[in-house]
């Protein structure tokens, strides 16, 4: 006799003995999944072009799985990012000279070419720590800590997050908070708001370096979710979020070219001996506050062995920013153990209110702007991501996966922001770059 | 604040009994609880993605925490 035919035979006769005794069998409340361990790993080359930034990162998510379904996740990242950011300053058609933000030795960028300091390097390690656990038989909670440090940066966070289910577990209600306190320490300190650019080693007369060391800022997020179950083959989620954003949001190593009426940076007069900026810019200054609100719909839906998976996020915040993102996936199977996914994902975002491309007329007498910022992350732009990801299980039953993706920005600066020689230039660092992931749970 | 609340509590009720008519029986879930059909079917990539994008655009969060825990914006 086989073993499936005893379970059978006994589950009979247990569920024979329970109606002639007027008793019920005891079920278990829902699938609980088996204790244990399992990891999730991977190795990911994020790289843009132009010698741009490029990051190695190196990320494991570690679940240990008690009983009750109690979950303890455990997250470890390690970034190794080297290459450079466009520090905000234009193309010019002459080579321009740069103090570095450490304050100790200048760089000069060719004619033509976006200024970027190349001495850029970094490590970054971050860790998260979850715990999810069912309160009773229709809510959950999970709760958790992250951290994470770079040479100029530290993060510390907690977030937490409850939800219940309603109507036969079709629909879940979820709401959560996450706070995050993080302190930046910059290279060569934190320069004051729309103040010039200085020399090398220069700390005025005065004693007054133009810096401080250190600032912070809080964050505060709130989400609040509906998952709902449509049809046998179909899931939504809708959320709302909000973020609000406090204290120092400038980036301390971006600038501003200041230029003259002809479109050109403004040349500063040479100091023999002296080593410092050849041309006029300012560091940039943002508002010490921002709130974001988002509305986010997600859809799953299969269709005979194909997962289409579909989201769309709208976002607006005080700064005047509006973004619509809208991202496709879709699972293809590949025989019984492996599949093929391609993704796209559409982007655009309108530019903050004080983002503009260079600080104009202040040779005229015009004042300084409250604020401003040439950080084209700021600015109105296009991004388009295409890749396509190949999965299969492994001969030991874990999953393996790659994936291969492109990213590219492409900045919209109206030709009516342009003054003179500008329209002859780039304004705009368009930039793409190459996702690359390799993947590997196993533990299951 | 009051009237919020009533808005808010009044909203939620009209979601859930909305919602009451959609869905499935517990007998109906084969699909659902296919891995492909979880909403975030691979965590790592989910992070992944979100870092990424999060460093270089001005936008964030929307799945889940908007978050921060980077110098990179």
């Amino acid at each position: 006799m086989k073993n499936n035919d005893k379970i059978s035979i006994s589950a009979a006769l247990t569920a024979a003995t329970c109606t002639l005794l007027g008793t019920t069998a005891l079920q278990p409340v829902q699938a609980q999944e088996d204790p244990g361990w399992d990891f999730n790993t991977s190795l990911l080359y994020y790289g843009e072009d132009n010698d741009r930034i490029q990051d190695l990162s190196l990320k494991t998510l570690s679940r240990r799985t008690f009983v009750d379904d109690r979950i303890l996740s455990l997250g470890l990242t390690i970034d190794a990012l080297t290459g450079a950011t466009p520090n905000g300053a234009l193309p010019q058609s002459f080579p321009q000279t740069f103090t570095k933000p450490s304050g100790k030795n200048t760089f000069t960028t060719p004619p033509g070419e976006f200024p970027i300091d190349d001495s850029f390097r970094d490590t970054r390690v971050a860790i998260s720590a979850n715990w999810d656990q069912p309160l009773g038989r229709l809510y959950a909670m999970n709760v958790g800590v992250s951290a994470s440090a770079e040479f100029d940066y530290l993060h510390l966070g907690l977030n937490a997050k409850l939800s219940r289910d309603f109507n036969n577990r079709n629909t879940t209600l979820s709401g959560g908070f996450a706070f995050a306190s993080d302190q930046l320490d910059p290279v060569g300190g934190i320069p004051d708001p729309l103040t010039q650019m200085r020399n090398v080693r220069d700390d005025d007369d005065d004693g007054n370096s133009g810096r401080s060391s250190t600032d912070t800022k809080e964050i505060l997020d709130l989400v609040l979710g509906v998952t709902q179950v449509m049809s046998r083959n179909f899931l939504m989620q809708f959320n709302y979020s909000y973020s609000d954003s406090s204290g120092y949001l400038s980036d301390p190593y971006k600038i501003l070219t200041a230029i003259d009426a002809n479109g050109d940076a403004i040349f500063l007069p040479q100091v023999p001996g002296v080593e410092g900026p050849s041309h006029l810019n300012y560091y940039e200054h943002r508002p010490d506050s921002r709130s974001k609100h988002s509305l986010y719909a997600q859809g799953k839906y299969y269709m005979s062995g194909k997962v289409l998976d579909a989201s769309y996020r709208y976002m607006t915040d005080d700064w005047e920013i509006d973004s619509h993102t809208v991202d496709l996936r879709l699972r293809w199977p590949i025989g019984d153990t492996s599949y093929l996914e391609p993704h796209l994902r559409f982007y655009t975002q309108t530019a903050a209110e004080f983002y503009q491309i260079s600080l104009n007329g202040l040779n005229d007498g015009e004042p300084l702007p409250e604020y401003a910022s040439a950080d084209y992350r700021l600015g109105d732009f296009d991004a388009l991501t295409a890749g396509l990801k190949f999965g299969w299980k492994t001969g030991g039953g874990n999953d393996m996966s790659v994936r291969l993706e492109l990213y590219s920005q492409s900045g919209n600066v109206s030709s009516s922001d342009l003054i003179g020689s500008q329209a002859d230039r780039d304004v705009y660092p368009d930039m793409d770059a190459i996702i690359f992931q390799y993947s590997y749970q196993f533990g299951k | 604040m009051i009237i919020s609340r009533f808005v808010a509590v009044l909203l939620a009720f009209g979601v859930l009994s909305g919602c009451s008519s959609m869905g499935v029986e517990p007998w109906e879930r084969d699909i659902l609880a296919k891995e492909e059909m979880q909403l975030t079917t691979d965590a790592i990539e989910a992070a992944t993605d979100d870092h990424i994008y999060f460093s270089k655009e001005a936008s964030s969060g929307g799945r889940g925490f908007g978050g921060g825990g980077c110098g990179c914006n």
